[in-house]
């Protein structure tokens, strides 16, 4: 008897232990599970979030549905589809006011913004919420410049330059398009833009230029632009050896003329 | 001219002579006759002579300071690099111009300090000088062709062959050797290495006769020592990447892989078109397989002149020249549509490794890139 009570006894010793051990082993791999598996990178319609996204829609549906149409499927002859260009490209356009458009035309220029940072900020979670894209960073500001500005200039005239010009001045494209100078745009804005490709700039995804490299090539702009590329006190357009030569020449000229007549004057 | 020369004085009289005879006379013995030396001050201590001294002190002072703050500023002054947004930017701007500005300054100071005294300080003096006319007389121009020939007669040149001769293959040979140092630079076999990668018609993604290594799709991240390959997921739709040829072989080697990036022929724009367009891309007849689905390889050296025409408008798909304003179609292979350019851009046959995942070329070009060539109209 004695035995067999302690049979008993070792049997729910054992039972109990196993749950233990079963309950450890769950949290540990529930635990394990939250650590290893990475947060989810796109803000999908979290309950917080469907709010916000609610009134993304309405400011969607007095805004830029005439264009964008009703499920953002885009309008013939108007507005391109918006399915899938993420908040990236609708903090660009909206921040720099190129959207809401005013009229067609082949490029939206830039002007003063429409939608305010509140208004644009639901927009975008909107138009995240309906089929992803690439998503803004969490940094803001001065946060996305980078800490090797010589490598983001090698990287931006590789990438960069050709439409942009080696210092931001902008160029011309074909039939009268222009890539727009840099003087000017938030770090937020490139590097929105270099998210997005708004227009008809190239679209640089994460994987192709990293963060960092994309941290760099704004720090690159940033030590350029806003006047901090012009120890001449003048930049003569940022256009390089040409303008340069040429004011350099004729300025210069002038002054040896002038420093010559007065060493041959008599008095 | 003789008969116009001066008496010259004898040595008793030379050993007489003050300083201002000796002056006049080497003028005279020049055929220069000063008119004239008056004094700019004649009235010493005058205000006006005291006002004059001290400008010009004050740019010789000036030029010292500027140099002296030169000095400075070349040894003190913050020079390294700031990035606009710290507090040290301001000084680190003003390092360069700085450096111009005083020494500058230093320069210009003392030039004037210079011309400032000659032109207050020095008599404005009048001079006449003699000029004689017409060519030399006839017994100059006789005595001095008897002296010239007598000269020769006298070297024996003319009689010693063997020296002539020498002398002769001497400054030949230096002048041939001159004549080949000029024109050798031009005479060259272009064709010489046409079926490797430095022939014309090859670029840098044309193996060495003899390799089969796989070639690879290498970005440059502005390191370069550094090898970043290309998935196809790296790109989103409507994006353009640059990239250059890379081989296993070359890992590690810090020189090739840079020369690789810098090498003329080798940039090639790898474009992934967006699916609306993909599906109207018109494609050149047997380079059917060369792009991989959406991704689309061309050269980035313009047909034209060899330029980078990396100017990629994912919107319309053309790649714009900046240097003479060609366009080419992305859509189809890459066809000039304006400007000057004649050919296509060359598409480069690409592939996935699927071991790796990463973008390989399958071969090289097969035609040319970059402007035309004797062979290649």
């Amino acid at each position: 008897m004695i035995m067999k009570r302690l049979r008993s006894r070792s049997k729910l010793h054992r039972r109990v232990a196993g749950l233990l051990a079963l309950a450890v082993a769950l949290i540990g791999a529930g635990a394990l599970y939250s650590l290893v598996l990475p947060a989810p990178q796109t803000a999908q319609a979290n309950q917080p979030d469907s709010v916000a996204v609610q009134q993304g829609r309405q400011i969607y549906n007095t805004t830029c549905i005439s264009c964008h149409g009703k499920n953002l499927e885009g309008v013939d002859g108007r507005g391109p589809s918006l399915v899938g260009i993420g908040e990236a490209a609708v903090y660009f356009q909206t921040e720099t006011g190129r959207m809401p458009a005013v009229q067609q035309g082949a490029q939206m220029d830039e002007k003063p913004r429409v939608l305010t940072p509140d208004e644009i900020e639901k927009l975008m979670a909107f138009i995240q919420s309906q089929g992803g894209g690439p998503t803004m960073p969490e940094e803001r500001g001065e946060e996305l410049r980078g800490t090797d500005p010589a490598r983001g200039g090698e990287l931006f005239r590789l990438n960069c330059a050709s439409c942009h010009n080696f210092t931001g001045r902008g160029g011309a494209l074909s039939s009268g398009k222009f890539a727009p100078e840099l003087d000017g745009s938030t770090e937020d804005e490139i590097y929105a833009a270099m998210l997005s490709g708004p227009e008809s700039m190239p679209r640089f995804s994460e994987r192709q230029l990293t963060p960092e490299e994309k941290k760099d090539i704004i720090a690159y702009v940033k030590s350029v632009t806003d006047g901090n590329n012009n120890p001449g006190g003048n930049p003569i357009g940022g256009l390089g050896p040409q303008s340069e030569g040429l004011i350099a020449f004729i300025v210069g000229m002038a002054a040896l003329l002038g420093i010559t007549l007065w060493i041959g004057a008599k008095h | 001219m003789n008969s116009d020369k001066p008496d010259l004085p004898s040595e008793a009289e030379l050993a007489d002579m003050d300083r201002d005879e000796l002056s006049r006379l080497g003028a005279r013995l020049d055929g220069v006759e000063v008119v004239e030396a008056p004094d700019p001050w004649p009235v010493k201590g005058t205000r006006a002579e005291k006002r004059a001294e001290r400008q010009i002190a004050f740019w010789f002072t000036l030029s010292a300071l500027a140099g002296l703050a030169f000095v400075v500023i070349f040894i003190w002054w913050p020079s390294k690099y700031e990035p606009p947004r710290d507090e040290e930017f301001q000084a680190y701007y003003w390092y360069t111009p700085l450096l111009g500005l005083t020494l500058g300054l230093s320069i210009l100071g003392l030039g004037i300090g210079v011309m400032s005294y000659t032109k207050k300080f020095l008599p404005h003096e009048i001079a006449v000088q003699e000029r004689h006319d017409g060519g030399s007389n006839e017994l100059d121009k006789a005595t001095i062709l008897a002296q010239l020939s007598e000269t020769g007669e006298r070297s024996g040149i003319a009689r010693r062959s063997l020296i002539k001769r020498s002398a002769g293959a001497g400054a030949g040979v230096l002048g041939l050797g001159l004549g080949v140092f000029t024109l050798g630079a031009f005479v060259r076999n272009p064709h010489a290495q046409s079926e490797g990668p430095d022939g014309l018609w090859h670029t840098g993604w044309q193996n060495p006769p003899g390799s089969t290594e796989k070639v690879f799709l290498r970005r440059d991240t502005g390191r370069p020592g550094e090898v970043s390959l290309v998935r196809p997921e790296d790109l989103d739709a409507g994006a353009m990447e640059t990239v250059f040829p890379f081989r296993e072989s070359e890992r590690g080697d810090e020189h090739k892989l840079l020369l690789a990036l810098q090498r003329a022929d080798n940039p090639v724009m790898l474009i992934r078109l967006r699916p609306d367009d993909a599906r109207r891309v018109i494609k050149h007849q047997g380079q059917e397989d060369f792009n991989y689905g959406d991704f689309y390889a061309y050269t980035k050296i313009c047909s034209h002149l060899g330029c980078p025409t990396s100017l990629y408008e994912q919107r319309t798909n053309r790649i714009l020249c900046p240097c003479h304003q060609s366009q080419f179609n992305a859509l189809e292979y890459a066809k000039p549509i304006f400007g000057p350019a004649t050919r296509k851009l060359a598409q480069l046959p690409i592939d996935v490794d699927p071991e790796t995942g990463y973008f390989y070329a399958k071969r090289d070009f097969i035609e040319a890139i970059g402007p035309a060539f004797w062979e290649r109209a």
